[in-house]
């Protein structure tokens, strides 16, 4: 995991005894990770009791590393260790590191769920139902006596949670079994790719 | 490395042995015991169906060894022998004891073979590889049994059913497996080798050459030649064999036996995540758990959609404190960055984003200035100012250019409104302070001043007409009409008229900027001549006022002049004594320039070199520790109960038997020694009683007549003794000999030496017929 040189300033001056007391520190981690993790943009997200006798460019600066190092971390999927081992770079004290370490390991997971929400994610597939239908002639050809699928799969949307749709087509007989050998080998490399 | 260190293939190294030599499915490998175990009743009725169960057309069998020496898998054997195996007496009719019975002790294993070998098997199907002698050891029925397989599958040569160890391998066989070897351990090595034998002789010299070189390349440290492939003996070809397929390469097992790279760790860690979300159950979304929410249900995806955002302080390290309005901004109006972007998901890309463009931008930094900056020598600051400077002025260069360009191009063309812009411009860069000095405007500038010039006039004369028609109002439509036609006309006519004077005004203008210009040249010209002709007359002047008395000014002149030469000498040598010191005092200091120039050119190289060092130590670090992380992640995933104390108890073991085996030899040792004193003694003790008897004999031989014959016949006996003991020792030489020409016929005969003279003979000769039918040809043709 690597940092800036800007994080790591703010960071040290974070770890600082003589700007940030154990008290406005804790505070301080604390908003760092809440700040993060609340659905909406608290500005007031600074304004804690322990954090006014500190001054307010400082504290911004120190919010803006810390923040930006947890989701670093995060990203690098680093563990406690490591985590550990680069605020112990950085001057943190023992007790310091803990208060750190401790809250990032509790709310790493939610803050992997936030970083896996960043992309598009293609629909998930819940269900489908087919019906097999038969196509005797058509305004040109007398005679066409083809059988035909009707689809349906039922869809699962990622933008909007929880929602449901459905996807309908149809597709003659060559073009349904081209549909599953394609399933059939994203389902085989698959398994191919957890076998490394 | 295909077998570990205790000389054992292991079973997950099979698997990539069959796969780089293509071996065919349907050629399936079973481990006979598998066989056994799975059909039922007696070991003959088992046998029978075992197999035919394998069901091949073909059958090939090939037995472990499993002697009293030593073998590279014992301690696989080891680990599988359970404490307190029975044994067992085995027959052809007992019952089969249970597997992990014969598993587990190497006596009852033997005994199971011996059977498995006498058994009657119908020849045409069953194929036994070297039965009942045992020749092979494991690691190398392995080997032989999957080369052998490889040859058939692929290209269906007959191996000749016969084939039993590697010494019945044919040359045919022997190219086709080293072929096929060298083409799966180096693809570009192997393509030129063809795996079939030519049936012309040179040519097949010409492969074995060139395979022997082959396998030279790939590193074979014993001799080899064209003959290890046509004329082959056992040993050679065994180590050759054993040497390619250790260098055959593996990749699973280099995955795990080589601490891979990062992007390794992380498609391992994919891999065991896709693993871990395939072993789940798919459940309906009704169903779900938060646990499976997370996988399985598709969440709400942001897209990356960074904004820029206000951070707290500069990015840049300018080492100013910025303005008081700046600080006083972000103290009290600055939101925090978290707060800044308008929703979470734009909140985290955009930190993610910022901090990624600080940190390339700061790698940019260093490595420009570690190859370029450190060379100029100037401080960081300097050369970021000296670099912004040569950038703005690249700007402006581009923006003049870049303005120029079209204004030139247009001027030539029809349209002049946007290059008239651009003159106008220029004309206001140029001709600013004193714009009537420019005596050429353009034609734009002219009209407009014109134009504005004369507007006024043209105005108050249409308002006096308007204002002349205005009161009469009251005359009739078509009369106004026709005045207003009028109007319109003279109205025209003076415009025309008007039109016509300032063209006219032009042109005089133009003429008249002329005829300035070419009058004021004609005054300059006139003025340089001026003053020409007043410096001629001033001299003119002065020489007159001298003349009168020209002796006494022409001496004056002479000492004044002959004065000023002294003086010019004098300050010369002057000037010469200065300037010599000047001149060292110059050079001494140019020689110290270079000199530091060189002196701190050497210390940037050391520099240079110094931070190439460091970033290699420290990626070398870096390197180091991630490995180290890894060998104990692997150590922790190592199973532990391969223990020491059996490694420690089988060295102990091997210890035992090493001294064991020393005891025995010096217990042989001092028997012979003790035998050849025996001997010794013997022999001392012979001749000391035949002296005396000797003597004595001897002695009364003198007397008697019957004991003179009986000391003849002790000398014959003596002699007879004494070539009766030659004998015998030229027997045990003999003797001696005999096995160690024995052992020599062995080992000749293992060389397949006979044979191979006798292919030899045969393939000069037809080396021979060809050349003569070559010969033959050339003559014909």
């Amino acid at each position: 995991m690597e940092l800036s040189e800007s994080v790591q300033k703010g960071l040290q001056s974070l770890a600082d005894p003589s700007l940030f007391e154990p008290s406005g520190f804790r505070a301080l981690t604390d908003a760092a990770f809440r700040s993060l993790l609340s659905g909406h943009a608290d500005r007031r997200v600074l304004e804690d009791p322990a954090l006014e006798h500190t001054e307010r460019v400082l504290l911004k600066q120190c919010h803006a590393a810390a923040t930006t190092c947890i989701l670093e971390g995060v990203k690098h999927n680093a563990d406690q260790s490591t985590i550990s081992s680069c605020l112990e770079d950085l001057t943190f004290d023992a007790e310091r590191i803990e208060i750190f370490s401790k809250s990032y390991q509790k709310h790493k997971e939610e803050l992997e769920g936030v970083l896996a929400n960043i992309g598009t994610q293609p629909p998930h597939i819940n269900d489908a139902s087919w019906r097999l239908q038969y196509h005797m002639k058509n305004g040109h050809v007398h005679k066409v006596n083809e059988p035909f699928y009707l689809l349906s799969l039922n869809v699962e949307n990622a933008g909007l949670e929880g929602s449901a749709q459905d996807i309908n087509f149809n597709c003659t007989v060559e073009q349904l079994q081209d549909l599953v050998g394609k399933m059939k080998d994203a389902a085989k490399s698959l398994e191919k790719a957890s076998q490394m | 490395m295909l077998i570990n260190e205790f000389g054992c293939l292991r079973k997950g190294d099979k698997s990539v042995l069959v796969k780089n030599l293509r071996v065919p499915d349907e050629n399936a490998q079973l481990d006979a015991s598998k066989l056994l175990y799975h059909i039922a009743s007696s070991i003959n009725a088992r046998l029978a169906n075992a197999y035919t169960a394998a069901g091949a057309d073909e059958t090939l069998v090939i037995f472990d060894c499993y002697n009293d020496e030593p073998s590279a898998k014992d301690h696989e054997r080891r680990r599988r022998a359970g404490v307190g195996a029975t044994e067992y007496k085995l027959t052809l009719n007992t019952p089969l004891p249970g597997r992990e019975a014969v598993m587990k002790s190497t006596s009852n294993k033997t005994q199971l073979l011996r059977l498995l070998c006498t058994y009657d098997l119908p020849a045409d199907k069953i194929l036994l590889v070297n039965h009942m002698d045992c020749i092979v050891k494991h690691e190398e029925a392995d080997i032989i049994s999957y080369m052998l397989e490889a040859a058939r599958g692929t290209h269906h040569t007959e191996v000749a059913e016969d084939v039993q160890s590697v010494k019945q391998f044919t040359s045919e066989l022997i190219v086709e497996a080293v072929v096929r070897c060298v083409r799966v351990i180096n693809p570009a090595m192997g393509g030129g080798l063809s795996p079939l034998l030519p049936p012309g002789m040179s040519a097949r010299f010409r492969v074995g050459m060139s395979l022997a070189q082959a396998c030279q390349d790939l590193g074979y440290k014993g001799e080899i030649g064209y003959q290890t492939f046509l004329y082959s003996n056992e040993p050679e070809i065994r180590s050759l064999l054993m040497f390619l397929v250790e260098k055959l390469p593996r990749e699973s097992a280099e995955a795990s036996d080589q601490p891979a790279g990062k992007s390794a760790v992380l498609q391992r860690a994919i891999a065991a995540q896709i693993k871990a979300q395939l072993a789940l159950p798919w459940l309906p979304p009704n169903c779900r758990l938060p646990l499976l929410c997370k996988t399985q249900s598709a969440g709400p995806s942001l897209s990356f959609r960074a904004q820029p955002l206000s951070l707290p302080y500069s990015t840049k390290s300018t080492g100013k404190t910025p303005p008081r309005e700046v600080m006083e901004y972000r103290r009290d109006v600055l939101l925090p960055v978290t707060a800044q972007p308008s929703h979470q998901g734009a909140m985290v890309a955009s930190l993610l984003q910022q901090h990624t463009a600080e940190l390339s931008a700061a790698q940019e930094w260093d490595s420009e200035w570690n190859s370029q900056g450190l060379l100029s020598r100037l401080t960081p600051e300097e050369y970021r100012s000296r670099k912004l400077t040569r950038l703005h002025k690249r700007i402006k260069e581009q923006l003049r250019s870049a303005s120029s360009d079209p204004s030139q191009e247009s001027s030539s063309g029809v349209s002049g409104s946007s290059s008239d812009l651009a003159q106008l411009l220029l004309s206001f860069q140029g001709s600013a302070p004193g714009d009537h000095l420019l005596p050429k405007g353009t034609h734009f500038t002219h009209t407009q001043k014109f134009t504005f010039t004369q507007d006024p006039g043209v105005l108050v004369q249409q308002m006096a007409a308007v204002a002349s028609s205005m009161p009469l109002g009251g005359k009739s439509e078509g009369e106004v009409q026709a005045s207003q036609q009028e109007e319109l006309a003279s109205l025209e006519e003076k415009l025309q008229q008007v039109a016509l004077h300032i063209d006219q005004l032009t042109d005089h203008m133009k003429q008249m900027n002329l005829t300035v210009a070419q009058v004021t040249n004609e005054l300059k010209d006139r003025e340089l001549g001026n003053q020409e002709k007043a410096g001629t007359r001033l001299v003119k002047k002065q020489t007159v006022d001298l003349l009168p008395d020209a002796e006494n000014n022409l001496a004056k002149l002479q000492m004044l002049v002959e004065g000023s030469a002294q003086r010019v000498v004098s300050l010369a040598s002057q000037w010469e004594k200065h300037r010599t010191p000047l001149i060292e005092e110059h050079r001494r200091l140019k020689e110290l320039c270079t000199n530091q120039d060189m002196e701190s050119s050497r210390q940037l190289s050391e520099i240079k070199e110094l931070h190439e060092k460091i970033r290699e130590s420290a990626e070398k670090a870096k390197k180091k520790e991630t490995l180290y992380k890894q060998l104990i992640a692997e150590l922790e995933n190592l199973p532990k109960d391969v223990s020491r104390s059996a490694y420690t108890l089988r060295i102990l073991e091997i210890v035992g038997n090493i001294k064991k085996q020393k005891e025995e030899i010096t217990k042989i040792l001092s028997d012979t020694k003790e035998l050849q004193k025996e001997i010794n003694n013997l022999t001392g003790k012979l001749d000391r009683t035949f002296a005396v008897t000797d003597e004595l004999v001897f002695k009364d031989a003198k007397k008697d007549e019957s004991v003179r014959k009986s000391y003849k016949y002790l000398a014959a006996l003596h002699e007879n003794c004494n070539q009766l003991i030659q004998t015998i020792e030229d027997t045990g030489t003999i003797l001696r000999e005999i096995r160690d020409l024995e052992e020599q016929i062995e080992t000749e005969n293992g060389n397949k030496t006979v044979a191979n003279l006798e292919r030899i003979l045969e393939d000069y000769k037809a080396i021979r017929e060809e050349n003569i039918a070559l010969a033959s040809k050339v003559r014909e043709g």
